[in-house]
């Protein structure tokens, strides 16, 4: 699960906001505290031609105008240049070179053979998509969640590529280098199929946080069940203390209707009926209480569960085709009194395709198991322990 | 988990027409990449950085990692819906005014209010003040009128969920609730957790050091007005977390991990606060035989005045407090109410000992001072000692006394406007010497450049006695800290001394744990003085105000044992998760 947003501090909204105006063709001229932005007339954007002064920082700017601008994370110009320029070109291609910075697998950086030189013999193109989705997972409660998550899918086998997918988010997080972007190559019925299957990916990659936050919503739900239960409860409670109260008035009334003088029985005639009114609309409501309770409050219950209720909402908003190579790497490894080159599958952007066994039990090389001795071919910690 | 059913969910995955309808426009201007960063940004937190730290003066707060971490962790992390549970000692009230001097900063609290017991309430305004430079309005100023009055409030919760208050709390929307010592709130049966729980607030902080005073409840219960729903129901939560014979603990790691959404606790052990050691001199003098006689003919009086009417309590304990202090004191008070209020039922007993006081000619504690000061003068730094008193005139005669004698002098008392005080305590870090302080030296004033404190008299109530001793013991002292308490012998300053104080190991313990044994004993009602005072002046015999001096100490002691068990039983669900066996 990779999570692709990036944390906004002032430097990143100073280092992307010179990136992106000069990308679209603005002059900016830094000083300390003010920068000077011109807007040539022809070009696409929002921002009005002529020249601006950005303002960093949050120091409220002394002579605010339209052309006066605050340049700070949560400013109004920094937002509507975020969201210029993420509508600007959602689609896009980009490589990446394998040459340099060749990706030494794990099971031989965490063990003891050292790696004199490495050297990659790339064979041929492949392409995949990167795609990032917003994935927003909303219900009523605080557990509200939006979340952005990139996946790398291969466009020949359709598979996942979870190291490109890293690769492909250090990559565009380069703010001083410019990496060279030009227009998508593959066909659209290709990204069509493609975007289905990283689709299906990225479901998958969330599902673990969308199944907490469907358990944390289900607990709120609950408890908020229960609460209603228990304030229904206590107000059949007091009805039937009001119902017990009224009936031992009437009660009260019978004996004076039974004994009383005539005037007194007449008023107690006429007050046992208004009683006798209010005791049955009483009995009435209680009953009616008593029955949603003991059926468990069902509608009231679906009313609360449905606004709980999970909407989990899945929208590609950026995809880029990536180019990379695939092909050899030969890894030179020596240890105190050997030396051995080996030759392994390799993929840039994706590291070391191969899987390596242990040449005496079999076992299968990895950060944990990792590569100890290469006298006799390529021994794992546990050959090695006696 | 079980025990609740699930809601029902629906995944939609939105359409990508306007992403695919972008693949086909071929002509690209090359800000791709910046589109990916622009999406990747817009998904990122606003900046969670505290802004507004480089804003506070370094000489009035020093903050420690841990204390940075649990305020960004509880404004960024959860939500700014948080329980700090630090151990005692560890600063939460540092903690939370960082959080509201960085809402401050970013504008979003226009409405604060800040719950406290009662005996803190004073102190939390002086520490927001003078720490973080923000304004609040306590519920004991003269100036405050109302819960709708002002913004930036600091209350009693008691005074809150008064019947003349308790609307006006309620129909306001806070921005912003603090909540200190929200292990109070604990039963759900009580006003204060009703007050609590109808109140609207936005973000809300609560503060303790013990999250679980009693049973796994406790914590349920304040968890759940901080974060509805993130336990589910009671009878859920009892069935998953506590096994039937309701002593251990089950399913202890999810326990932990959703406390981990809503509370921050950090450990003495794990932070890499360094106290240094602190040694307490009690020095109990014999008072000449005038001193004597002027104590007993003041508590003979106190005694028989009280008997005939408990009215006069306050002024009657302010006497016998001012016989220990110094003769000037009481002769103030005494004056006071003879010639200006008219006392007119004992005016023969004053008279006589307004007599007692012009007899007297040598003060004993004051003599006895010049002995710690010299010796001060010799081997301390500067000679810097501060002396603490209860009463202005005691500090007066001190101050001319000690002048007398050659001594660099600094008064600081309540009647100074804050930016002499400021001065003052300048003057005494720059001049060294002796300041000479009442109790109005408050909590914030950083005064670690000395340690050696003198207390000439002593309050009755515990926490102030800690608070005089934490304004130079505290994190940043980097010497040992050395108390002098002088007591006059058979005096009630003797009992309060010997019985209580140090029968609780007062001088030991910090604030914040002296603050549990406290509030528990004072959840009864009674305040700490006023036991003092009553048993004062109850006893028949010397015999019989031993034993109630005895009496108070055990019910002290027992409450501090309590305390400690307390502290560790938390320690254990919360850290260790070693309350017994597992039953997973």
């Amino acid at each position: 699960m990779t999570d692709a947003s990036l944390p906004v501090t002032q430097s990143v909204v100073e280092q992307f906001t010179q990136l992106y105006l000069r990308s679209i063709g603005c002059a900016v001229e830094r000083s300390d505290d003010r920068w000077v932005v011109s807007v040539p007339d022809d070009i696409d954007t929002e921002i009005t031609s002529g020249r601006h002064t950005l303002i960093r920082g949050e120091s409220a700017p002394d002579d605010e105008d339209n052309r006066t601008k605050r340049l700070h994370p949560e400013s109004a110009f920094f937002q509507q240049l975020l969201r210029e320029a993420g509508e600007r070109s959602p689609s896009g291609k980009l490589s990446i070179e394998g040459e340099s910075n060749i990706e030494i697998p794990e099971w031989v950086q965490n063990g003891p053979i050292e790696v004199q030189g490495a050297e990659f013999t790339p064979y041929y193109d492949r392409t995949a998509i990167v795609v990032l989705f917003r994935v927003g997972i909303e219900t009523v409660s605080e557990y509200q969640q939006e979340l952005l998550h990139a996946v790398a899918v291969d466009a020949r086998s359709e598979e996942s590529l979870p190291a490109l997918t890293e690769t492909f988010l250090d990559t565009t997080t380069e703010w001083t280098s410019s990496t060279p972007t030009s227009a998508v190559q593959l066909s659209k019925t290709d990204i069509q199929s493609l975007l289905g299957t990283a689709r299906e990916l990225v479901v998958d990659h969330v599902q673990g946080r969308i199944d907490e936050v469907h358990q944390e919503a289900s607990r709120a739900a609950d408890a908020e069940v229960e609460e209603y239960r228990q304030l229904q409860q206590q107000r059949i409670q007091e009805l039937e203390d009001k119902s017990a109260r009224l009936s031992s008035k009437i009660n009260q009334l019978n004996e004076t209707i039974n004994t009383g003088d005539h005037n007194s029985r007449v008023q107690a005639l006429r007050e046992r009926k208004e009683l006798k009114a209010e005791y049955e609309e009483l009995e009435a409501t209680l009953n009616e209480l008593r029955e949603h309770r003991d059926n468990g409050f069902p509608e009231r219950q679906r009313e609360i569960r449905e606004r709980h209720s999970l909407d989990v909402q899945i929208t590609p908003l950026t995809l880029t085709e990536v180019e990379y190579d695939r092909g050899e790497v030969d890894v030179e490894l020596v240890d105190s009194n050997s030396h051995q080159t080996i030759t392994l599958g390799y993929g840039s952007g994706i590291g070391v395709t191969d899987t390596i066994q242990c040449s005496s039990c079999g076992r299968k090389l990895t950060q944990d198991n990792t590569l100890q001795r290469i006298v006799d071919g390529l021994e794992c910690v546990g050959c090695t322990k006696e | 988990m079980g025990g609740y059913d699930l809601v029902d969910i629906e995944v939609t995955q939105k359409s990508a027409e306007a992403l695919l309808e972008s693949v086909s426009d071929t002509e690209t201007d090359d800000t791709h990449l910046q589109s990916i960063q622009a999406v990747r940004l817009q998904a990122g937190q606003p900046d969670t950085e505290f802004r507004s730290l480089k804003e506070l003066d370094e000489d009035s707060v020093k903050l420690l990692e841990h204390q940075v971490d649990a305020a960004y962790r509880a404004l960024f992390e959860m939500d700014g819906k948080a329980l700090l549970a630090d151990e005692v000692g560890l600063g939460k009230t540092i903690e939370v005014g960082m959080i509201l001097k960085e809402m401050h900063f970013r504008e979003t609290d226009e409405s604060v209010l800040i719950l406290t017991p009662a005996q803190l309430a004073k102190q939390w305004q002086a520490e927001l003040r003078e720490k973080f430079g923000l304004e609040f309005i306590c519920n004991y100023d003269d100036k405050f009128a109302s819960f709708e009055a002002h913004d930036y409030i600091i209350a009693s919760i008691d005074t809150a969920k008064s019947e003349r208050h308790r609307q006006t709390v309620l129909t306001r929307e806070w921005d912003v609730l603090v909540l200190d010592e929200a292990h109070y709130v604990k039963n759900e049966d009580t006003d204060r957790y009703d007050l609590i729980k109808q109140l609207s607030y936005n973000y809300a902080f609560f503060l303790t050091a013990t999250p679980i005073q009693n049973e796994l409840t406790d914590l349920y219960n304040v968890v759940s007005l901080l974060r509805p729903g993130l336990f589910g129901t009671r009878d859920v939560f009892h069935q998953y977390f506590v096994n039937s014979n309701q002593e251990t603990l089950i399913n202890r790691n999810e326990l932990q991990d959703r406390l981990n959404k809503v509370m921050i606790r950090n450990r003495r052990e794990d932070t890499d606060i360094d106290f240094t050691d602190r040694t307490i001199d009690t020095r109990t003098f014999n008072p000449t035989p005038k001193e004597r006689k002027l104590y007993q003919a003041v508590s003979d009086y106190v005694k028989g005045a009280y008997s005939q009417d408990q009215g006069q309590k306050l002024v009657l304990m302010l006497l016998q407090k001012e016989v220990v202090s110094s003769p000037v004191a009481l002769k103030k008070t005494i004056e006071k109410r003879l010639y200006d209020q008219s006392e007119v039922t004992h005016a023969d007993e004053l008279e006589s000992i307004l007599d007692l006081i012009d007899e007297i000619d040598t003060v004993t504690k004051q003599e006895r001072l010049l002995d710690i000061v010299e010796e001060a003068r010799d081997n301390v730094e500067m000679g810097r000692v501060i002396v603490f008193t209860q009463f202005r005139a005691t500090q007066q005669q001190i101050l001319d006394r000690l002048a007398s004698e050659g001594y660099t002098v600094h008064a600081f008392h309540g009647g100074h406007s804050s930016s002499e005080k400021e001065q003052i305590v300048e003057d005494f870090e720059e001049e060294g010497g002796i300041l000479v302080s009442t109790d109005a030296m408050s909590e914030g004033r950083n005064l670690q450049f000395c340690n050696i404190l003198v207390n000439l008299d002593l309050p009755w109530n515990p926490m102030r006695v800690e608070q005089r001793i934490g304004r130079v013991h505290r994190i940043g002292q980097k010497r040992d800290v050395f108390v002098f308490n002088m007591a006059l012998k058979d005096t009630v300053e003797e009992y309060v001394l010997e019985r209580l104080y140090h029968k609780i190991d007062l001088f030991q313990q910090s604030v914040g744990e002296l603050s549990s044994i406290l509030s528990r004993l004072e959840e009864s009602g009674t305040s700490f003085e006023d036991e003092i005072f009553e048993r004062l002046v109850a006893a028949d015999s010397e015999v019989d105000l031993e034993n109630d001096f005895d009496a108070m100490a055990v019910d002290l002691q027992e409450q501090r044992e309590l305390a400690d068990k307390l502290e560790e039983f938390n320690s254990g669900v919360f850290e260790g998760f070693d309350l017994g066996e597992s039953d997973d």
